[in-house]
Parts: structure tokens; C-alpha cells; sequence
């Protein structure tokens, strides 16, 4: 199948390791930017880290992740008007089995890691106090191959989180709404949970069983 | 005779097109799906594509890909998008983007001899970069919304609108009328097994990223398309509003 534009399709990808590099430590009163810099950069350090294995460089990403991210925020905007019809503990399961799909099918970019740089290249305020932080995901020399990434943050408890990610454009909270409401509206929520649980554990028997199964075992 | 009756033809679409999209600006505001009232047949042919792309343009585009170094498939790719310097400059011009159709045909210039034909992007080594452009994006920039969601045998993913590249474009660079429709449409193939082979793993990770794969490559489509005629990846403030809006719903316990 032939697509629109050269890049359309390469935004799967890049997507992909973009909400991967949407991590990344930050103190308490750090700026948007800097939590965006320290995110990005702790990731690609533990790309490069070669002395570390694929399960131990997806562990290392995901909790730089979930430092991040706030996921009770994604979880709500992706969800949009369904989030009140779901009881709290499909909610939360619902929270739960999606990070769980983030981790999953990102976490296999791992090995296409092929030396991207991230670059910031401008910052810019949004309504409700949400920050926009733009950067390019730089590959390959003359830019053509440059990618824009930017990351939405929004304060919460002191400090700052990313909220999503929009790659050339396109919003992955956009993204997963237009798919999880399609799902609701021809099943359920429960319909919605039991989808990303099944693809979940179909998914992780593919990847990496061993460390998933310690990691969903606690 | 036929040439003015495909053109009112081409103008009742359009006017259709125009009132369908003052329709779906009217019902936007909150949560506003993306909109495919065209649903039940285009997820039937995503299904074809779907099944077509995988006995048909995956085995081979994976022979391609295992018969030719990297280099080569970028070098393919290289030579086809040099060739879309025709439909990429007009496309600037009706777009009134004189910068841009400058840098298209400087491209144009610079790769057609330094780079061999076309077989080295010499030009964006020099800085000379600027996205493909193509007519569904100057319908875009004078204003026309995207219609409804259209998925098109074989092409992929479009809108109503964006469906207008086809003939426009193929008229544009030439193609269907210059007697050489076959050797045409041959290079296209190539072009498309060169695309599927670089794009390998690509498609393969957004099946497994997504839920929906139906409705994610929809959104992604209408959201790339939607940057691409603004030229900024910057999300529209009316949907702004509604995408970022978390405050009406509850906490979790």
C-alpha cells in the first residue's frame, strides 16, 4: 500500500520511541524543558548503554517513564467522556492495562535504537497552563530525516508531567482516543479492558516472558 | 464534451465536498470522532488492502529486501522522489508557496546532476529540505475540508478531498498521458515494493501499537494530513480545547 508521504508511515516508529523517550528524572521545580531534557536523555543514555540487556534497558526506560508520565491524566484525556462510565476499578484496570500496552509494544524499539540525537528547538504556552516543549529527533546529517516531537507537560503536585506526545503532528492521546472510542461504542468498556488485556499477554509472550512475568508478578 | 462534463462533475463533488465540511464543523466541539460516514465500506476495503498487502506487496517487498543493501532501497526511493518534482513545485505554485517551490526545483537541479540522476540526495545534504506536497494539500491550504474519510483500494488511506491527488497530480507529472501508462504504472509498483521494503518493521510495530488498527491508522492519517497542509504540527486550538480537557472527569480513587 502506498502511502500519502514518505514519513507517514515512519511516524509508527517514531512514535513508538518517542513516548519511550518521553521519560527521564527531574527534581522538584525543574521546567518543562529541563524535565523534557533529562527524560530524553536518560533514555538515550540507557540505549547506549551496550553492557546492558534488552529486558534490562526496557526496565530502566519504563521507570523513567513512569516517573514522567502521568498516567492518571493520559489516562482520563484518552479516554475522554467514557472515563465517568467506568466503574473505579475498571479505571483502574484500565490504567493498568494500558501502560502495560505502552510498555509492550514500545519496549520492542528498543533494538532499533540507530543513534538519534534529541535536540530541543522551542517552548511554547498552552491553555489550562500546559507547557508545550518542542523538539526534533535528529538522524542522519542535511535534517531531511529530522523528526518534530513535542511533549505537552502539565503541572501536578509541584512539578511537571508529560501529558502526550505529538509526533509531526499527530497527538498520541488523539490517537488512542479515536481508537478506544471505537471500541466502546460497538462493545463496552469491559470490552475496551479485555482487548488490551488479551493483546497484552499475547504481546508479552512474544517480547521479553521472563522479565514481564517478574514485573507483573508483584 | 466529456472534458466539461468531467469538470462539472469534478465541481459538484467539490461543492459537496464544501457543504459536507461546513456540516462537520457545525456538529464539531467535544469528542467529535473522526469523521467516516463511509465506515462500513472502508473498513471493507482496509480489509482488502490489508489482505492484499499481505500475500501480495509483503512477500515481495521482503524478497526486495533481502536481495538489496539498504543503500539501494534509498537510492530507489531517492530516484521516484525526484521525479515527483513536477507535481511537488505546481503543487507550491497553487499553493502560492513561492519558497518552497524555489527550494523544489533547486532540488530538482542540484540532484538531477550532482546527484546522479536523482540516485544521491545531494540537495538535503546541502540544506535543502521541504516536505512533498501534493494536491489533496492545496485543495487543504484554499480552504476545502477533508470530507469524509475515504479508504481507496490498493492506495490507502485518503479523504474525499485528498482523493483529487490522484488524477491531478497523475495529470501533472504527466502520467496516463504520455502513451506510456504501462511503463508508468510499472515504475509505480517498484516504487511501492521499495516503500513496503523500507518499511518493514514499521508497519509491523504499528499493527502491534495499536487496538484498533482500523481507527489508528484513520486518526494518524487525519492528523498527519491536517499538519501537513498547516505546515505546523501545532494542534488546532478548537481541538485543543477538547483534547486536553481532563477537568470534568472524576478523580481516580
Amino acid at each position: 500500500m502506498r502511502m500519502s508521504s514518505k514519513s507517514f508511515l515512519r511516524l509508527g516508529v517514531i512514535a513508538a520511541s518517542a513516548i519511550g523517550v518521553a521519560a527521564g528524572a527531574a527534581a522538584d521545580g525543574t521546567s518543562p524543558r529541563e524535565v523534557v531534557i533529562a527524560t530524553t536523555d536518560g533514555v538515550i543514555a540507557v540505549l547506549k548503554d551496550k553492557s546492558l540487556s534488552p529486558d534490562a534497558k526496557r526496565e530502566k526506560i519504563e521507570a523513567i517513564v513512569y516517573a514522567n508520565v502521568d498516567f492518571d491524566t493520559l489516562s482520563k484525556l484518552v479516554l475522554a467522556r467514557n472515563w465517568k462510565t467506568l466503574t473505579p476499578a475498571q479505571q483502574r484496570d484500565f490504567e493498568t492495562e494500558f501502560k502495560r500496552h505502552l510498555s509492550v509494544t514500545y519496549g520492542r524499539n528498543i533494538d532499533n535504537y540507530r543513534n538519534e540525537g534529541v535536540v530541543v528547538t522551542g517552548e511554547r504556552e498552552e491553555a489550562r497552563g500546559d507547557r508545550t516543549v518542542q523538539t526534533k529527533v535528529v538522524r542522519g546529517e542535511g535534517g531531511s530525516d529530522d523528526i518534530n516531537v513535542d511533549y505537552r507537560l502539565r503541572p501536578k503536585d509541584g512539578r511537571w508531567y508529560i501529558i502526550d506526545v505529538i509526533v509531526e503532528g499527530v497527538s498520541l492521546v488523539a490517537n488512542f482516543r479515536s481508537q478506544f472510542q471505537d471500541i466502546i461504542a460497538g462493545g463496552s468498556a469491559a470490552t475496551l479492558i479485555d482487548l488490551l488485556r488479551e493483546k497484552n499477554a499475547k504481546g508479552e509472550a512474544i517480547v521479553t516472558p521472563a522479565a514481564v512475568r517478574s514485573r507483573t508478578e508483584d | 464534451m466529456r472534458e466539461r462534463n468531467a469538470r462539472r462533475a469534478a465541481l459538484a463533488v467539490l461543492a459537496l465536498l464544501a457543504s459536507t465540511c461546513a456540516a462537520c464543523s457545525a456538529t464539531n466541539g467535544s469528542a467529535r470522532p473522526d469523521y467516516d460516514p463511509w465506515e462500513p465500506m472502508n473498513r471493507g476495503i482496509f480489509w482488502f488492502n490489508n489482505k492484499a498487502d499481505e500475500f501480495v506487496l509483503e512477500p515481495v517487498a521482503r524478497g526486495w529486501d533481502f536481495i538489496t543493501p539498504r543503500r539501494v532501497q534509498d537510492s530507489v526511493s531517492n530516484i521516484f522522489y525526484n521525479m515527483r518534482f513536477p507535481i511537488n513545485t505546481v503543487n507550491n505554485v497553487l499553493q502560492a508557496d513561492g519558497r518552497d517551490a524555489g527550494i523544489h526545483i533547486a532540488r530538482f537541479m542540484v540532484n538531477t546532476t550532482f546527484g546522479l540522476a536523482g540516485i544521491f540526495d545531494v540537495a538535503s545534504d546541502w540544506g535543502l529540505v521541504t516536505q512533498e506536497e501534493d494536491f489533496g494539500q492545496t485543495l487543504g491550504r484554499w480552504g476545502l475540508g477533508p470530507g469524509p474519510y475515504l479508504m481507496v483500494p490498493i492506495l490507502g488511506p485518503s479523504t474525499l478531498r485528498d482523493a483529487f491527488r490522484y488524477p491531478v497530480d497523475g495529470f501533472i507529472s504527466g502520467i496516463g498521458y504520455t502513451g506510456y501508462g504501462i511503463v508508468f504504472s510499472g515504475a509505480y509498483v517498484v516504487e511501492a515494493v521499495n516503500f513496503r521494503a523500507q518499511n518493514l518493521d514499521t508497519i509491523e510495530r504499528a499493527k502491534e501499537a495499536s487496538i484498533d488498527y482500523y481507527s489508528a491508522v484513520r486518526n494518524l492519517y487525519l492528523q498527519r494530513r491536517r499538519a501537513l497542509i498547516n505546515d505546523s504540527n501545532q494542534i488546532p486550538n478548537e481541538l485543543n480545547e477538547d483534547l486536553y480537557n481532563a477537568d470534568e472527569f472524576e478523580e481516580l480513587p
